[in-house]
């Protein structure tokens, strides 16, 4: 269903960052239009969100066409469930950071450009969230990674510089084999947008006289590696700690929550509709037709998440600085995320969605709380830290929920994440990556009650830098920015209800593409796959072989019986388009959809596009000459 | 930074061209090869040659705005070129029919001399574009130039 209004999600930090801009040395002004910006954001999303998941199917997912220009050849916005919940959550997560921020970042660091820096951060994760093709993606990736150096470096001390370094150069590399990516599936398939793309597969997966073209596997490869780069996964994660260790930590916490999750993201949006497919029909437990998936992305994608939950949760047990276990910790929670992934089947995917939203809120409230825990200790090694019980309870009561929900105990909200991906593992016979998952579950708890009993239970022994007074009276919005996060990790615990309904939906939406395609390309668009898996049910080979058609242009010589083809073009449009340019003849398949296309360009630019040498006489169709 | 009196003879004659020649690739990105990115980017190499030629402070001079406006006026005007059609769409148009962001009107507007001139919404966009290359250039080159005012004083100096 159209609604131009999702684009605002994207508009509203532009304008914010512009407007902060120009009140760069009002600071009262630069916070106020932040935290509009923020809410915003937040309530507009969430509006969205409660109107999607009530609505029926064909109006659950919302589109907008940037300029008026149709699907496959526009820039498509989408808003569904899955982009819904994020948004939300990057929203809160942003909101929460960003007013702890008041109280922890110096005041000359905060002229340097953080107020647009942070809208604009917003900018380029919204678009990456809501974006329909890969192009725009690499564009939003651009948008949030630029920003994303620029606040690394903010405040410029040498480590920040040296990490930043690091961080520029694997993310300038990830982005480079993205972009390479992207120009392979334009040459393959001749499109850029994901729900064409998700077409095509998926015409091709039921097609039995059709195959997918040769590297596809090391295309779904090289799509990994990037994503997995920029989501820190299993062999990728190494960047990770050492960069969050240095910044402040407001903007630690912002990242911890935001940045990695959209790697995820994008995992979890292209691989089940795309690149994990294997070419094959399938059918599900329940009759349905799903696309069959590809056992080596299915492998990598296990076996990534098996070491990145299990590893990295050993090395977070193994540090002894608070910001590097929950750092660390980072990289074991994506794992259970890339579970979710990999078991690909709509429960996990929703349990994938639950849990990215609660990781993000979660563990941006955990790094929220070590902010003052080091205003408290001005340091965050555990061995000087101790006696924060007694000298700051509420700081203790919020970083316990938080530090709780992060491990899963019942009623808090880790717990309904775990526990869907866990279970749906052990349902699709992938009990080992459930087994890892409980004791990574363990371990969690471990290092969570290190910090607690180092940090909270100890005696008194830390250099105290400041007084507790002081440090309360100087940290409100600290204060305040957890409190919120805090409340919300509550509320996705104890209305897990409400979140799954949102979650399912999207699992739903991301198992079976046809509403997301249909919903993008237009009524119809889906219409050649479910005849071709008709045809094959009922009965196989010649009657698929009639009813092909390929989006893809051939060239071949030119003949005689070609000549004949040409003059009858019109009354034939809708299913080949022949053009004759000697010495060679163009026929262009056009299917049901294609048709539609090329009648909207021809009327709109009186020339075929995307082929302008084609153009429409009152005779019929004139080929112009170079 | 060495400034010869070549150099500026001759850029007196080439930093005119070189914008106008901006200008025109701008204007004529419509349609053909060029556009709002292209013609900031060659008015940045005039600047650029300004600036080796004249020094830091004509520069100065002839830019008094810091850079940073200029970028912020052009993601402005694009902003607000993009959201045009979403307002104008609903409260305004005929149809009253809502539109999507971007979307580009194309009218002939006549000027009062000669024919009617072709005149799309894209213009504007495509000026924003223009304001944020030439913004940030400038930005960069003003930059530079700080690390490097100390060398010109001692070549003044010799």
């Amino acid at each position: 269903m159209t609604d131009h209004r999702i684009i605002l999600l994207c508009v509203i930090p532009l304008v914010a960052s512009l407007v902060s801009i120009a009140l760069i040395n009002r600071r009262a002004w630069s916070r106020l239009v932040g935290v509009l910006s923020f809410t915003m954001m937040l309530g507009l999303a969430f509006s969205l969100v409660l109107k999607i998941t009530d609505a029926p199917e064909e109006q659950s997912v919302l589109v907008s066409q940037m300029g008026g220009w149709t699907a496959p050849f526009g820039i498509s916005i989408i808003f569904d469930s899955l982009s819904g919940l994020l948004i939300c959550a990057a929203a809160a997560v942003g909101l929460g950071a960003y007013i702890h921020s008041f109280s922890i970042l110096d005041p000359r660091t905060e002229r340097r450009y953080y107020h647009p820096l942070m809208q604009m951060l917003m900018f380029g994760v919204n678009l990456s969230f809501m974006t329909g093709d890969l192009f725009n993606l690499f564009v939003a990736f651009e948008i949030m990674l630029m920003a994303s150096y620029a606040l690394l470096v903010i405040g410029t001390s040498l480590k920040q510089l040296r990490q930043a370094y690091k961080y520029i150069l694997l993310n300038v590399l990830a982005s480079t084999i993205f972009l390479m990516g992207a120009g392979m599936v334009y040459g393959m398939f001749g499109t850029l947008n994901i729900a064409d793309l998700a077409r095509i597969i998926a015409e091709i997966e039921a097609d039995p006289t059709r195959q997918l073209p040769a590297g596809f596997n090391a295309l779904a490869v090289m799509f990994l590696l990037v994503f997995g780069l920029k989501g820190a996964f299993f062999p990728l994660w190494f960047w990770l700690p050492d960069t969050y260790y240095t910044i402040p930590i407001s903007i630690a916490g912002l990242f911890g929550g935001l940045l990695t999750k959209v790697g995820v993201y994008t995992v979890a949006r292209l691989f089940p509709l795309i690149f994990s497919s294997n070419g094959d029909m399938m059918t599900n437990s329940a009759g349905q037709w799903v696309g069959g998936t590809s056992s080596v992305i299915m492998i990598i994608l296990a076996v990534a998440a098996a070491f990145t939950m299990f590893l990295a949760v050993l090395g977070a047990v193994s540090q002894h600085n608070v910001r590097k276990i929950l750092a660390v910790h980072v990289i074991s929670q994506v794992g259970y995320m890339v579970f979710g992934i990999a078991v690909m089947s709509g429960h996990a995917l929703a349990g994938c969605a639950f849990y990215m939203v609660q990781h993000m809120v979660v563990k941006c409230a955990l790094f929220l709380c070590c902010g003052v825990m080091e205003k408290h200790a001005g340091t965050d090694d555990l061995d000087s830290l101790g006696g924060l019980l007694k000298r700051d309870w509420p700081l203790a009561v919020l970083f316990f929920i938080a530090a709780m929900s992060l491990v899963g105990l019942p009623p808090l909200s880790g717990f309904f994440g775990k526990m869907v991906i866990i279970r749906e593992g052990f349902a699709e016979d992938l009990w080992i990556l459930g087994v890892i998952g409980l004791v990574t579950g363990a371990l969690t708890l471990l290092s969570m009650l290190k910090i607690w009993s180092y940090g909270y239970w100890n005696p008194d022994k830390a250099p105290t830098v400041s007084q507790p007074q002081a440090v309360k009276s100087s940290c409100r919005s600290a204060y305040a920015g957890i409190v919120m996060l805090v409340g919300f990790a509550l509320f996705l615990g104890f209305g897990a209800e409400a979140v799954y309904k949102v979650a399912n939906r999207a699992g739903e939406q991301l198992e079976n593409p046809k509403t997301y395609i249909t919903a993008v390309l237009g009524e119809g668009a889906y219409e050649q796959v479910d005849v071709l898996i008709a045809a094959r049910t009922v009965e196989p080979e010649e009657q698929v072989a009639e009813s092909i058609a390929a989006p893809q242009v051939s060239t071949e010589e030119t003949g005689p019986e070609d000549e004949q083809a040409a003059s009858e073009l019109p009354q034939d449009l809708a299913k080949r388009l022949i053009v004759e340019n000697p010495p060679y003849t163009v026929s262009i398949p056009l299917g049901k959809h294609g048709s539609i296309i090329a009648e909207q360009a021809v009327s709109t630019q009186g020339a075929l596009w995307p082929m302008p040498w084609i153009t429409q006489t009152d005779t019929g169709w004139e080929v112009i000459e170079e | 930074m060495m400034s010869s009196p070549i150099l500026r003879t001759a850029n007196g004659i080439i930093f005119p061209l070189t914008l106008l020649f901006a200008f025109y690739m701008a204007l004529k990105g419509h349609n053909f090869p060029g556009g709002g990115f292209i013609g900031g980017l060659i008015a940045a190499v005039a600047l650029m040659l300004f600036r080796m030629s004249h020094g830091r402070d004509a520069m100065t001079r002839l830019m008094p705005i810091h850079p940073r406006v200029i970028v912020a006026a052009g993601l402005a005007i694009a902003t607000l070129t993009g959201l045009f059609p979403m307002i104008y769409g609903p409260f305004f148009s005929v149809e009253q029919e809502a539109m999507p962001m971007l979307r580009s009107f194309a009218p002939y507007v006549n000027l009062g001399v000669g024919e009617p001139v072709h005149m799309p919404s894209a213009l504007f966009f495509d000026l924003g574009v223009l304001l944020v290359v030439i913004g940030v250039s400038v930005g960069m080159i003003v930059r530079l130039g700080e690390e490097i005012a100390p060398d010109e004083e001692e070549v003044a100096q010799a």
